[in-house]
């Protein structure tokens, strides 16, 4: 007995109403050690809160993991509210997360531009603060070249940009630094990170059950959104040496990285191989070295993904000493996991 | 006309969640064209909290009943759809709690008005930005007129749930200027909202359910 058409979708699910609460219960038996359940859709790290220091709440929609919960544990968040799939958590569970990661110095909200995601956060927010006198302080991710005009930056959406912008928000909380500075370096990682994106092919949210997007099999989008939302260029599939020239040429287009230090992150979307994101990167590393940018981090994986879309984005992040410091600082999260890195 | 009892709101909301599960894959399809494909299923989580929370009520007031899904959109749904359908639902509620005459025209008037308002309020949406306001406003429209002229209630939802697929239909043609859906843009043009869609389908049911005479009996 099947409650959906498989014919739509092949998936290793039950109910496709249980997948969220289901994929949470796998996830928090997996990493019992490093996270703890402290709402009905609320995640924290084991041994938060943790006295005087900024509380870290990173979050949004459901099937985007690594991201959001895959990032709390030690050097990463302190909690995260999880959502709906591709829809942001109501403020309830944000609100959880939030009193879980108090730990009386403020807390900080970071998550990727979305209306939705907005409205809940700052609902929670002001909760926060009247319910139980919590201060908040937001930075929103707005890393999306493709989604909104240079003039309009604040109308940008956060994609795998949150990656860079939440690890530098942790590393800087777990640094026992006070709320402004916390919230000051996350706000100049943010204006300092960029990404520019490719879609292949669109996924199924499981309650929903039929493709969020439309593609033809030989087609991609450039800046397609992580949602299915409208890109910049759509063409025929062609070499991805060609495509990856494209997406730096937009990015440095819209902020010149050119003398500057960065970190480069090549981020798949979920169905593309690891293989091909490597492709990308070496072909990324040419153009920059070209360009006069200098690479000390470089992340290559699946960091911020969509269900199964395939396709994959790239990411840069100027660096200053302190953004590589704490890009580089040493993380235990049950999706994250870095060593304390050697300068350089 | 029949009387209309508290018992008869808590079956009519039942029943609006019965329909807009059973409008679940038109819904998404709606939202497809204009927005992320998932409102079909934002409504449907949030009816199912609707159900269940009502199930957990021993013969609720008309507004408890309302309230149920206010508590159920807030805490089930998140997305904007979580906040305004919340927002929508208490609004009704609250008017409930000080207009109690259940079959009077004004009083779902009272409640359309409100409900109108905190639509607005909540998601900053004018009419004309492709929601739900595009619905709920001319239905209030309505049914404000029909209460002034003295009309019942059957005819008064009659005429809300007309204006509101009047409504429907005009956002056809309209760009969206919010959230995710106005990304879009043009590519959103020449399809009906969605979330105005799910709003009319609610009236709908008002319609069917408290403005036949009989429904409550």
């Amino acid at each position: 007995m099947r409650p959906w058409n498989v014919v739509d979708m092949k998936k290793l699910i039950n109910d496709p109403f249980d997948f969220v609460e289901e994929s949470l219960e796998g996830f928090l038996l997996a990493h019992e050690d490093l996270v703890k359940r402290v709402g009905r859709r609320a995640i924290a790290r084991i041994d938060a809160p943790i006295e005087g220091k900024v509380g870290v709440v990173i979050g949004g929609g459901s099937g985007h993991l690594p991201a959001f919960m895959g990032y709390v544990g030690r050097g990463g968040a302190a909690a995260a509210p999880i959502g709906n799939i591709f829809a942001s958590p109501p403020a309830k569970p944000i609100l959880e997360a939030t009193l879980a990661a108090n730990g009386g110095a403020g807390v900080v909200y970071s998550y990727g531009n979305y209306a939705g995601d907005v409205m809940n956060f700052d609902r929670a927010a002001a909760r926060a603060k009247t319910e139980h006198g919590i201060d908040v302080e937001t930075v929103l991710v707005t890393d999306d070249v493709a989604s909104a005009p240079k003039d309009q930056v604040d109308r940008r959406r956060g994609i795998a940009g949150d990656f860079f912008v939440f690890k530098v928000l942790a590393a800087k909380a777990e640094t026992m630094a006070d709320l402004a500075s916390v919230v000051a370096t996350t706000r100049r990682a943010n204006d300092y990170t960029r990404t520019v994106g490719v879609g292949l092919s669109a996924c199924t949210v499981p309650a929903h059950g039929k493709p969020t997007f439309h593609l033809a099999d030989d087609e991609l989008e450039v800046g397609l959104g992580v949602h299915g939302e409208p890109g910049i260029r759509r063409s025929h599939i062609e070499p991805v040496d060609a495509l990856v020239d494209e997406i730096l040429g937009i990015i440095l287009a819209d902020k010149d990285y050119g003398g500057s230090d960065v970190a480069v992150l090549v981020n798949g979307l979920g169905a593309t191989p690891y293989e091909e994101l490597y492709i990308m990167y070496r072909r990324a590393r040419q153009v920059l070295e070209g360009h006069g940018v200098g690479i000390r981090r470089s992340y290559v994986g699946e960091y911020i993904t969509s269900l199964e879309m395939a396709g994959a984005s790239i990411t840069l992040m100027q660096l200053d000493e302190e953004l590589h410091d704490l890009l580089a600082a040493p993380a235990k999260c049950p999706m994250f996991v870095q060593m304390g890195a050697a300068r350089g | 006309m029949a009387d209309i009892d508290d018992a008869a709101i808590e079956r009519m909301l039942r029943r609006l969640a019965q329909r807009i599960e059973s409008e679940k894959d038109h819904l998404c399809a709606l939202d497809s064209a204009v927005g992320d494909g998932d409102h079909g299923v934002s409504m449907t989580i949030g009816m199912r909290g609707l159900t269940r929370n009502l199930d957990e009520l021993d013969s609720p007031s008309a507004a408890e009943a309302f309230r149920a899904g206010a508590e159920a959109f807030a805490d089930d749904v998140g997305a904007a759809i979580g906040p305004i359908l919340e927002e929508v639902f208490e609004a009704a509620a609250r008017t409930l709690e000080e207009h109690r005459d259940l079959a009077s025209t004004a009083t779902w008037a009272a409640v359309f008005e409100a409900i109108a308002r905190a639509a607005q309020d909540t998601g900053g949406a004018r009419p004309g930005d492709k929601t739900l306001v595009d619905a709920w406003v001319p239905a209030a429209a309505a049914i404000r007129s029909a209460a002034d002229a003295g009309a019942d209630l059957s005819a008064g939802l009659a005429g809300a749930a007309e204006a509101a697929w009047q409504g429907v239909e005009e956002t056809t043609d309209l760009v969206p200027r919010l959230g995710r859906a106005s990304r879009l843009g043009e590519r959103a043009r020449g399809h009906p909202d969605a979330g105005a869609t799910s709003a009319s389908i609610m009236i709908e049911v008002m319609r069917d359910e408290l403005g036949s005479p009989g429904a409550a009996s």
